[in-house]
């Protein structure tokens, strides 16, 4: 399982991540405003850096997709067109899409965008440079951090090294690596200095994975439906039955 | 004219408007057409159409399950009806999926791509299926239509009736699955949806308050059919639904209490925020008011009443849908969606359409299957008057739309005036937002917004002009920028020559920096010692690069677009033209046949400057 961590202490808020994305993924230059929301992600960005204000200091918090290890885009998915690779990656089928748009909904950090634009619109988001990673080389917005602020690597590794920054310098951070344990664990990690919250839709997001909250009521449906079918047989054919005895019965009393 | 040409010439004109708006719709895209944002890419085709849509035709089932299902054969004169409500119901919500899916032809790709921890998947599966239930279920009463009397239709018209029961039941069952799942769709966004609405049971209220909801869809539309049709409304049938409706309400304020309070959420029932408010308003209207006032007898048998509590149940609970679909998601701060009114009409043409398919339906098949009316609408038809052409006097026979000419003349007066109210981007696309054009400079340094970043970078118009002419040549050297053959240019970046600029500028390059200042002994040349190693502790940019930076006045960039070749031109001659006409007494000297071949032959012609090689007359200068 691959990841990304992010040091928000060691960014300098230099913006070539997104330049590199920017380059690497094809997309256009420039800005475009519209349909886009205030975090700077939309159809053509997938990260974004978000400038927060610590006590007249800047810090800069860079915005992309999670790769949540279980992912509420995935489980939400009508026809399975967003779904996990064995790198860690959450990536997107064009092909097998519909447009439904419940993965923009159900993602807790809010990070699916849709081509709002087009008349064939797709969604897009960041897929961690799966083709590259594939091949071994690091997602784009890694390569271009001049600062090292942002390191690519294997998941558990990516812990360790969070882990050992924040045991060397527990001044400098908060005692905890965001995306260890939230919604049970996201392959994006961050240590920080401030608390990243806004990240999400709202703090605290808890260590329950997303989908286990459908899939409490999801497995109820076999048994629901059996029962249901059960039911209303039963009912009917008692109900029917007390009517045609009855029925005798006034035949026979006549 | 009588009311029904009325109401259904209202149907036309609204189904009319959402012909109009629906080619805009598919061809222009979401964006053109919708409020829809990435903050809220669910609007109110999912929550009214959908949502509200299939909650609106749970009568169909609940009927058929009371009359089937309970042997209660007093509610048979509504079930005819009923189902026919839930099969246009039905059909109406897959209708407003396709207008809000980004991909509608890929509707059917649930049936071959299987992820079954899906809700979406489920109900997807659910509705496919009740619909073709409803379809067989609607079907016999179709098939008694004196044209369908061919053999082969009325052997399946006996298969199916005899099917009826078991349809019925694999129809409640497929309800009560897809009547909860659509609240269990909400379940993976605790995070989103407000405490007041979500619950772990948010598919038990979905189901139950769909049962309550649908009783009263049924008796509202026996209202309205006995509206239009000149019904006698049997009003103990209705106060029959309406008790049942009374209890199932309770039922649902019992469930949604108890769950507030086993999750302790009653405090935000009094927290006094909008959210509160709008609770306490839908749970009065869709449930506590009607629920008490019907459970007595007195006022369940009298009509007005009845008529005010099923429309505040089904205001109520569609109010319920739109709220957990749209009203209490989370929003990012000061983004709040409002449908535009083209999101509106398409959900008013639905409805209309449903309507007007359900009124052919009422005309022409047995929709209303009491003896004693039927006896009287055959007598009423024998009194109507038979149509003829006129001139040939042949009979018409009986037409399948009737008044088609008075419709006609709606559809096609309403579609024009939609059309002509159709906002330009609903017409063109996307458009970029239009930007003030600065009148072109043709020889100092500009700010041009070269990356598009809304940041100005300094341009350097003359030694563009003079490199780029001797490059392409006069012409074509101007063109390179200011594009003659575009109408509606978007802007030429910087990068589309200088591929190098393809990235906003003002990256500072760590790493070079470094090795260019002789690796870590060059530290503190920058940052200042003793100090965290940071932006902020490290020296401006201008402290070693004076050269980089000129002393302009800083702001942002207020034009993107670079003119067009004529415009530019045109800048260039035009003023002094209109200089020496006054000077010359000459008013052809700014005309443009004075410098254009007239008429012009050829596209070549268009540009050609005729008096420009021998120029008549010596350039005085109006200063002199």
């Amino acid at each position: 399982m691959k990841g990304i961590l992010t040091d928000i202490t060691k960014c300098v808020g230099c913006g070539k991540c997104v330049d590199g994305c920017t380059a690497a993924n094809d997309l256009p230059p420039g800005s475009v405003k519209q349909y886009q929301t205030r975090d700077g992600l939309s159809g053509e960005r997938f990260t974004s850096v978000l400038h927060v204000d610590k006590n007249g200091q800047n810090r800069f918090v860079r915005k992309q997709c999670r790769h949540c290890l279980e992912p509420a885009c995935a489980s939400a998915c009508i026809v399975g067109a967003l779904h996990t690779t064995e790198t860690g990656a959450v990536v997107y089928e064009e092909g097998k899409c519909i447009g439904c748009r419940y993965c923009m909904m159900a993602c807790p950090f809010g990070i699916p965008r849709y081509e709002w634009a087009e008349a064939i619109p797709y969604v897009r988001k960041c897929s961690l440079c799966y083709e590259r990673i594939k091949q071994g080389g690091a997602p784009a917005c890694v390569e271009a951090c001049p600062e090292k602020a942002t390191i690519f690597g294997e998941r558990d590794e990516l812990l360790a090294i969070a882990k050992d920054r924040i045991d060397k310098h527990p001044d400098q951070y908060i005692g905890k690596v965001f995306g260890e344990k939230e919604i049970g664990g996201t392959s994006v990690m961050y240590i920080s200095d401030i608390p990243l919250d806004f990240l999400a839709w709202k703090p605290d997001l808890g260590d329950n994975p997303l989908p286990q909250y459908t899939w409490a009521a999801l497995n109820k449906v076999p048994g629901v439906a059996l029962g249901m079918a059960a039911a209303m047989t039963g009912i009917y054919w008692i109900i029917e039955r007390r009517m045609k005895l009855q029925e005798e019965q006034e035949e026979s009393n006549a | 004219m009588n009311k029904r040409l009325i109401v259904k010439s209202i149907l036309w004109a609204f189904a009319s408007v959402g012909l109009v708006v629906a080619w805009a719709r598919f061809s222009m895209g979401l964006g053109a057409t919708t409020a829809l944002t990435d903050d809220t890419p669910w609007g109110l085709w999912i929550a009214f159409d959908v949502m509200g849509g299939v909650a609106l035709a749970a009568g169909g089932f609940v009927i058929a399950a009371a009359v089937y299902i309970f042997h209660l054969e007093k509610y048979s004169p509504i079930l005819r009806p009923a189902v026919l409500t839930a099969f246009l119901g039905y059909t109406a919500v897959v209708i407003g999926l396709l207008f809000d899916l980004g991909l509608p032809w890929r509707i059917w790709h649930a049936t071959i791509f299987w992820q079954h921890h899906s809700v979406l998947f489920e109900v997807a599966w659910c509705v496919m299926l009740y619909l073709t239930v409803l379809a067989l279920e609607f079907a016999p009463v179709a098939l008694e239509h004196p044209y369908l009397q061919w053999p082969i239709l009325q052997r399946i018209h006996k298969l199916l009736k005899w099917l009826t029961v078991p349809l019925v039941i694999t129809g409640i069952m497929l309800s009560t699955l897809h009547q909860s799942s659509l609240g269990s769709l909400f379940l993976i966004m605790p995070y989103r949806l407000h405490a007041l609405w979500y619950t772990p049971i948010i598919p038990a209220l979905f189901f139950v308050s769909a049962v309550g909801l649908g009783l009263m869809m049924v008796t509202l539309e026996a209202f309205a059919s006995s509206w239009l049709f000149h019904h006698k409304i049997k009003t103990d049938l209705l106060a029959g639904l309406a008790k049942a409706a009374s209890i199932v309400l309770y039922i649902y304020l019992a469930i949604r209490f108890v769950d507030l309070a086993v999750h302790s959420k009653l405090g935000y029932l009094f927290e006094g925020s909008w959210q509160s408010a709008l609770f306490l308003f839908e749970i009065s209207i869709s449930a506590l008011i009607p629920a008490v006032l019907l459970s007595f007898s007195k006022i369940r048998h009298r009509l007005d009443a009845l008529f005010a509590c099923s429309l505040m149940v089904v205001f109520g609970m569609v109010l319920n849908r739109l709220n957990v679909g749209i009203i209490a998601i989370e929003k990012s701060p000061g983004n709040v969606y409002f449908p535009t009114w083209m999101e509106i009409s398409i959900s008013l043409a639905i409805v209309s359409g449903a309507a007007l398919v359900y009124i052919f339906c009422a005309e022409n098949f047995r929709l209303f299957t009491d003896e004693k009316e039927e006896k009287k609408s055959i007598e009423k038809r024998q009194f109507e008057q038979p149509v003829f052409d006129a001139p040939s006097k042949v009979w018409l026979g009986d037409s399948l739309v009737q008044n088609i000419s008075v419709f006609s003349i709606i559809v096609v007066s309403v579609i024009s005036i939609t059309a002509a109210m159709l906002p330009s981007k609903a017409i063109s696309g996307y458009e970029r937002d239009p930007v003030p054009v600065r009148k072109a400079v043709g020889w100092e340094t500009i700010k041009i917004d070269g990356n598009r970043t809304g940041e100005f970078v300094l341009f350097n118009h003359k030694e563009h002009e003079q490199r780029l002419e001797k490059i392409h040549g006069e012409r074509e050297g101007c063109l390179a920028c200011h594009h003659a053959s575009i109408p509606q240019d978007g802007p030429t970046g910087c990068y589309e020559c200088h591929s190098d600029m393809h990235l906003s500028s003002n990256i500072f390059d760590h790493e070079f920096h470094q090795k260019a200042l002789q690796g870590n002994q060059s530290c503190t040349q920058c940052h200042a010692e003793g100090q965290s190693k940071s932006r902020e502790s490290s020296i401006a940019c201008t402290e070693c690069h004076q050269s980089m930076f000129q002393k302009i006045d800083t702001g942002k960039a207020d034009y993107y677009i670079a003119r067009s070749y004529m415009n530019a031109m045109h800048d260039l001659c035009i003023p002094c033209h209109q200089e020496q006409s006054q000077i010359l007494g000459d008013e052809n000297i700014p005309k443009c046949a004075f410098c254009h071949v007239h008429p012009p032959q050829t596209n070549e012609d268009r540009m050609q400057k005729k008096n420009v090689d021998a120029f008549p007359f010596s350039i005085q200068n109006g200063e002199n």
